[in-house]
């Protein structure tokens, strides 16, 4: 029963009118927020691509408005049309819509041409009874029911971005809506608030944050005793605790610049870049293996790492930092050694996860192209550009053609990542050769390996022989997978052992690094929902439209690296400086002023400080984007000098201190612990170890294997240096919430669950390490009291307190009965009380928190 | 000093410290009154919505059947044809090549071996499961499964997360993340021996809590048996760490009580610094856990008939019959999600051999498993799961094996809110494509989350800006095989 549109439409209109003339009164009911949210999530998946296919036509504000309804926002459909409101929220059976969409009352039929899917009405019913709420006015809702990654939602709770403005009309991004987000508008100069009449505030961060506190009714806390500061700007700053001279000496000098010098001294040490590197290296999803299916070692990953540290110690400027890492091998170089590091750099697009055994080049590459743009997105731009892989993004202003504008620049870009070819890698390459000296060769081995190895190869070349000879014996087919495996397994082993001479020493086959070089420059094509085999339309080499301007560079030759590299860095692109600064901030106060450090766009959280987090952005690329130097002013803040301690007001308003009316709390990570540990026992070795323990493997990484040898996380080296294959990061990192080094991590999760506890109790290198701490104890030849004392001072940075005193005082005798009851009085650990005793100081809260 | 005067029980330390710090002890009181109202009735479960604690069991979307999950995972792509989805024209045609399609030439393999009714619902299953027949009537075949990609690599990823690109959660973290956990002395995701990739039980961008927890079982012929990030173990700890060999227990106690003291004082000086207190509390957990964990792995306690029944003491079974029981044990103490592998499915060739051999070493214990829940009454809550990560060709690979089939193959369900008696979806005539009542893996993932109460498309987790599911933005539930 075909019937003219319009002639529904108007029948629509005008019995509406009757069926709501009572009902329009009626109040709402009123709705959860639950309700809200899950309505909101169902309008954004299901409501609004139906309004926008089938209603915003003849009802909305660029539609024709038919009947006088506008379907386009909560008012205008509460307001309703001629007929009355469109809809009653909460009561879907006496909604008109509903009514309308069911198709049973002839005189009701919408959408006029044909019925809609039963589920479709179904979502419509449900979002009606949910009260059919609307995302409200472009930004209005930001940040309202968004729940900060990494924090477990209430179950039942659904987690929603759905109340992101609303940037597109009919599937097109409104670019005026969009550039309108607060990221993507230039970084301003606020006016810096006045200082307080009292001298509280010793500079513009200060300022900034006293006004805040103030607005909000709040007070700073007193400021923290020098011990506490101490072990707090040593941890940030270089990731060990203080020793007991630098204790000693920040104690004894009273002068106003002693603090000042703490923070210049610990910026010049080496150290530094160890801490600082590491939380690069987080953002840079470093490890030394594939990961994936088969897991293949990248032995050459480690050179990157190098880099990293070595470049925050030099202070390298920020901005040339993330060219060098974009277009290293395509920037000028004075030195055969500049020529290396900049060749170093661009590891970064080459050390990421990467499925070796995937089948077909074009997935492949497709798959590491995106891996890089990812990447490159998160950590330096807080932009998660790779969504739009598939299909436009769904929050940011990302059209999916913009993803492969991007993806042409990586697609003319080799990659150069290594590995030989095995069972499960289908995809080798080569590594970049270096200029030779001008970087270390990295680590020996063992003779003993190399026979190791020598032996494994004649048994692999015995295999071949014997397979050879039974297949002749019995007239058969010889096996060429069989021997295929295992000529590659006998060209890994040759790889290996060509790095080195008779006696371990690494040669000059180590010059090389992971790399990339230009390819040829080319377009790619939009791949209809990702599939490599729905190659679409081509689109020009660039970047994403988000950025208008002068400074947004085109890219005439090669892959646009460079070009890439410009437009990252340049000072106009209101990005990449307040990401920096962010991740300085996140370091040093336990979470960034916008709390989603890698997730800068409309479905991450706003700063919880705008004007602050733009005057650090401008005072950055004003400190010719010196990271040591943006580091010392936030150290030297009077915010950073405030107690952890409480108080009650403070506590009821703000009790995550967003006002940083005191200083948060934060657990330390693994790799500070553990060095932790190391320093306090004494052991820690001063140089840092030449390359990485995985520089001798090739090939997959087998549990079980030759990796669980060599992988000993016992060696008394800074964290940092400890090989990261993925899947198989040391334990005490890994149970201490060392981020999955698959992905850009910006921040950690800071679990406290059961297995860090038995690691701490009963892992034998942490036994190990606290037997170290008692002999340096027993060492010192102090009286057992004074023994306690300077443990304390060791492993906690102050003294004990009488109650502390007198309970490890008790300890002693309570373990040595305990020990003899269980009949463990003849275990042959030497110095067990005393172990057990130091082992008890590193389990502590305090041992793991910074104050 | 009278020593033994001195000395602090586990329950004396408890109330001292309570002295101490008054908010001491939430999370234990908390999840103990969970496990108090677990225990008054099998509804009041999911009852307690304890939000501070993030592993609290909690109620689903809605009520589902099944209260935990034991997977049996088939680590290499068991053969469907020869195992639970009959092909009479298979049988018929073998030798005979296939006419056409990408494997046009291709020769049959009939299953060598034979199949039978089963059960009062006649449900066909071949004779290398002989022992678990005896269930069919509880069994639900899903004979129309197919997923993605014909690698065991992807393959086994996608059945464990969904994506075989992507780093995602398993679907043990997210069913521990939908409804918490019940044991607060045990992991609430535990995976027995896993043989792939560290992903297969990983949390990706969840909370780490809500990863699994390896454990290892000997016997299971794994090539990979050892969990990740662990040392060989010499003393065969199923968890790492449980053990102390430098001090005894009882000197391992007073040195807890001093590490407890040094944080009851730190928690007095920071009045609200809740770090303190789920500091103080993974330590009683883990001294918990280093009693408990080792009397659950150790079965000696089991009567003779239960070890016979699932094999254990006897060749080819034994291995399997401990990891299954294990499975069980681990199930009845309140785990949420248990997962147990078994490689060496991968039958390119030797099939008639070496399939015979591996049902065999797993038929018997299955069946018991399956008996043994029943018995408990916990089959009813217990959904159990079998199956790899595709099937095999129906045509030969040399003239003693089979290939890869991701287009077509099947899995089974059993318990916990399944249809018993059921076979659902089928391939073609041959067994080589799903054609009628087709499951993907994304699929079989919504049914489960399904059956758990717990709805997939409201399942999500915000991770850099979207909101994420177990089946991204598939998956339809199979609601006929729902009881």
């Amino acid at each position: 029963m075909p019937r003219s549109s319009e002639a529904v439409h108007d029948l629509f209109v005008l019995s509406a009118a009757a069926v709501f003339a009572l009902s329009a009164a009626a109040p709402a009911s009123p709705q959860s927020e639950a309700d809200r949210v899950a309505g909101l999530k169902l309008y954004e998946g299901k409501i609004l691509p139906i309004l926008e296919r089938e209603c915003f036509k003849c009802h909305s504000a660029d539609g024709k408005v038919k009947g006088g309804l506008r379907l386009d926002s909560e008012a205008d459909i509460l307001g309703g049309g001629s007929s009355g409101p469109a809809l009653i929220p909460g009561k879907p059976s006496e909604s008109l819509i509903i009514r309308a969409l069911h198709y049973k009352d002839p005189d009701i039929e919408m959408p006029p041409s044909k019925p809609l899917p039963a589920s479709v009405v179904k979502d419509f019913e449900e979002w009606v009874r949910l009260g059919a709420p609307m995302p409200s006015a472009a930004g209005e809702m930001m940040g309202d029911a968004m729940v900060p990654m990494g924090m477990a939602p209430a179950v039942g709770e659904v987690v929603t971005v759905a109340d992101a403005p609303n940037i597109r009309t009919d599937g097109y991004v409104d670019w005026g809506k969009a550039r309108a987000h607060w990221s993507y508008k230039p970084v301003l100069l606020y006016p810096v608030p006045a200082a307080d009449s009292k001298g509280w505030c010793w500079g513009e961060i200060d300022r900034f944050l006293l006004d805040d506190m103030t607005k909000a009714g709040l007070r700073p806390v007193a400021d923290a005793d020098k011990t506490s500061w101490l072990r707090r700007v040593t941890f940030d700053l270089t990731g060990l605790p203080p020793t007991i001279e630098e204790q000693d000496g920040f104690a004894r000098d009273r002068t106003p610049a002693a603090f000042e010098k703490v923070v210049d001294r610990l910026l010049a040490s080496d150290a530094f870049g160890e801490r600082w590197g590491r939380h690069w290296l987080d953002v840079a999803r470093y490890a030394e293996s594939s990961g994936k299916e088969t897991n293949i070692a990248y032995p050459f990953a480690w050179r990157y790492r190098d880099y990293v540290i070595d470049s925050f110690n030099a202070d390298k400027p920020f901005d040339e930092f993330l060219s060098e890492q974009l277009a290293g091998d395509l920037l000028p170089a004075a030195t055969p050694q500049e020529r290396a590091e900049n060749l170093i750099a661009t590891g970064f697009l080459a050390i990421g996860s990467k499925g070796h055994n995937t089948r077909g080049r074009a997935q492949f590459t497709a798959d590491v192209i995106d891996e890089q743009i990812d990447a490159m997105g998160q950590s330096m731009l807080g932009l998660t550009i790779a969504c739009a892989r598939c299909h436009d993004h769904k929050f940011d202003p990302i059209p999916q053609s913009d993803y492969y504008r991007v993806a042409g620049i990586f697609l003319s870009t080799k990659t150069l990542y290594g590995t030989s070819p095995s069972p499960g890698n289908n995809f080798p390459a080569d590594l970049a050769a270096l200029p030779r000296g001008t970087v270390p060769v990295g680590a020996p081995v063992g003779a003993a390996q190399l026979q190791i190895g020598e032996r494994a190869r004649q048994e692999l070349e015995n295999r071949i022989t014997r397979l050879e000879e039974e297949a002749q014996k019995n007239g058969t087919q010889v096996d060429r997978g069989q021997i295929r495996n295992f000529r590659q397994a006998i060209t890994a082993l040759d790889e290996v052992t060509a790095r080195y001479d008779e006696n371990g020493a690494p040669n000059d086959a180590n010059y090389v690094c992971m790399a990339v070089e230009e390819g040829a420059g080319r377009n790619a094509p939009v791949l209809q929902r990702g599939e490599v085999e729905k190659p679409g339309e081509t689109v020009v080499r660039g970047f994403p439209q988000l950025f208008e301007g002068d400074w947004v560079p085109t890219i005439e030759r090669g892959s646009g690296r460079l070009e890439l590299a410009e437009w990252v860095t340049s000072h106009e692109n209101p990005l990449t400086a307040r990401v920096a600064v962010n991740r300085i901030w996140g370091h040093m106060f336990g979470k960034g002023i916008v709390p989603t450090p890698d997730n800068f766009g409309m479905s991450g959280l706003p700063p919880s400080h705008p004007e602050l987090l733009d005057y650090l952005a401008a005072r950055f690329v004003e400190l010719e984007w010196s990271t040591k130097a943006m580091i010392r002013e936030v150290a030297l803040s009077h915010a950073y000098r405030l107690s952890s301690k409480t108080d009650a007001k403070g506590m009821r308003e703000d009790p995550d201190a967003d006002h940083y009316w005191r200083m948060p709390q934060r657990r330390l990570e693994g790799e500070a612990i553990r060095d932790a540990m190391l320093v306090a026992s004494g052991t820690l070795m001063d140089a840092p170890p030449p390359g990485s323990q995985v520089q001798s493997f090739e090939g997959p990484v087998r549990d079980g294997g030759r990796a669980d040898l060599l992988l000993d996380d016992s060696v008394p080296i800074r964290s940092i240096y400890l090989p990261i294959l993925r899947d198989k990061v040391p334990e005490m990192l890994d149970v201490f919430d060392f981020c999955d080094p698959a992905l850009p991590c910006g921040n950690r999760t800071e679990t406290t669950v059961a297995t860090q506890a038995l690691y701490l109790m009963n892992d034998p290198s942490a036994v190990a390490v606290a037997a170290d701490f008692a002999s340096r104890l027993e060492k010192s030849g102090l009286k057992d009291n004074d023994k306690i004392d300077l443990a304390f001072r060791l492993a906690l940075g102050r003294e004990p307190t009488s109650t502390e005193k007198a309970a490890s005082r008790k300890f002693f005798d309570a373990f040595a009965s305990a020990e003899q009851r269980s009949g463990f009085a003849n275990n042959p650990l030497r110095n067990r009380a005393w172990t057990a005793f130091c082992q008890s100081l590193f389990m502590t809260a305090e041992f793991r928190t910074l104050d | 000093m009278d020593c033994c005067n001195n000395r602090v029980t586990v329950h004396n330390r408890r109330d001292m410290l309570k002295s101490l710090s008054a908010g001491f002890g939430y999370i234990a009181f908390a999840s103990l009154a969970a496990q108090a109202a677990a225990a008054s009735g099998p509804r009041s479960i999911l009852a307690p919505q304890d939000t501070s604690n993030p592993l609290a069991p909690r109620s689903g979307h809605f009520s589902g059947k099944a209260k935990r999950v034991i997977f049996l995972c088939m680590d290499g792509g068991p053969s469907h044809v020869d195992t639970f989805d009959y092909k009479p024209k298979l049988q018929a045609d073998t030798g005979k090549e296939l006419s056409s399609g990408f494997r046009r030439g291709a020769k049959l393999l009939g299953s060598p071996w034979t199949f039978r009714k089963s059960g009062k619902s006649g449900l066909y299953i071949s004779d290398l499961f002989s022992e678990t027949a005896k269930h069919a009537d509880e069994m639900c075949l899903l004979r129309g499964m197919h997923t993605t990609v014909p690698a065991h690599a992807q393959a086994q990823l996608q059945m464990h997360t969904g994506s075989f690109q992507f780093v995602r959660p398993s679907l043990g973290a997210w069913s521990l993340y939908g409804l918490g956990t019940v044991n607060e002395n045990l992991p609430g995701f535990v995976t027995v021996n896993p043989s792939r990739s560290a992903q297969t039980y990983g949390s990706a961008f969840l909370p780490a809590y809500y990863q699994g927890s390896p454990m290892r079982m000997s016997g299971g012929g794994n090539r990979q048996a050892q969990g990740r990030r662990q040392r060989p173990s010499t003393q065969g700890d199923a968890v790492p760490n449980l053990t102390n060999t430098s001090y005894g227990v009882e000197g391992q106690r007073e040195q807890l009580d001093l590490v407890q003291i040094l944080n009851s004082e730190r928690e007095k000086r920071l009045k609200g610094d809740d770090q303190v207190e789920g500091i103080i509390e993974s330590y009683e957990l883990a001294f918990r856990m280093q009693s408990e964990v080792p009397g659950l792995v150790d079965i000696s306690g089991e009567n003779q008939r239960t070890l016979e029944m699932y094999g254990i003491g006897s060749q080819p079974t034994d291995g399997f019959g401990r990891q299954c029981l294990l499975a069980r044990r681990l199930a009845e103490t309140g785990v949420r999600f248990v997962e147990v592998t078994v490689g060496g499915w991968d039958h390119h060739r030797n099939l008639k051999a070496e399939l015979e051999n591996k049902c065999q070493s797993i038929d018997q214990p299955i069946a018991a498993l399956l008996t043994d829940l029943k018995q408990r009454g916990m089959l009813k809550d217990t959904l159990v799961l079998w199956g790899g990560e595709f099937g095999r060709t129906p045509y030969a690979q040399g003239n003693d094996g089979r290939d890869h089939n991701n287009k077509g193959f099947a899995m089974w369900a059993a318990g916990g809110g399944i249809k018993g008696g059921l076979s659902y979806g089928s391939t073609d005539d041959y067994g080589l494509e799903a054609v009628d009542g087709k499951m993907h893996i994304h699929d079989w993932h919504a049914t489960i989350l399904h059956l758990l109460g717990l709805d997939h498309e409201r399942l999500t987790y915000n991770y850099a800006g979207r909101d994420f599911r177990l089946t991204d933005v598939h998956g339809i539930v199979a609601k006929d095989i729902v009881a």
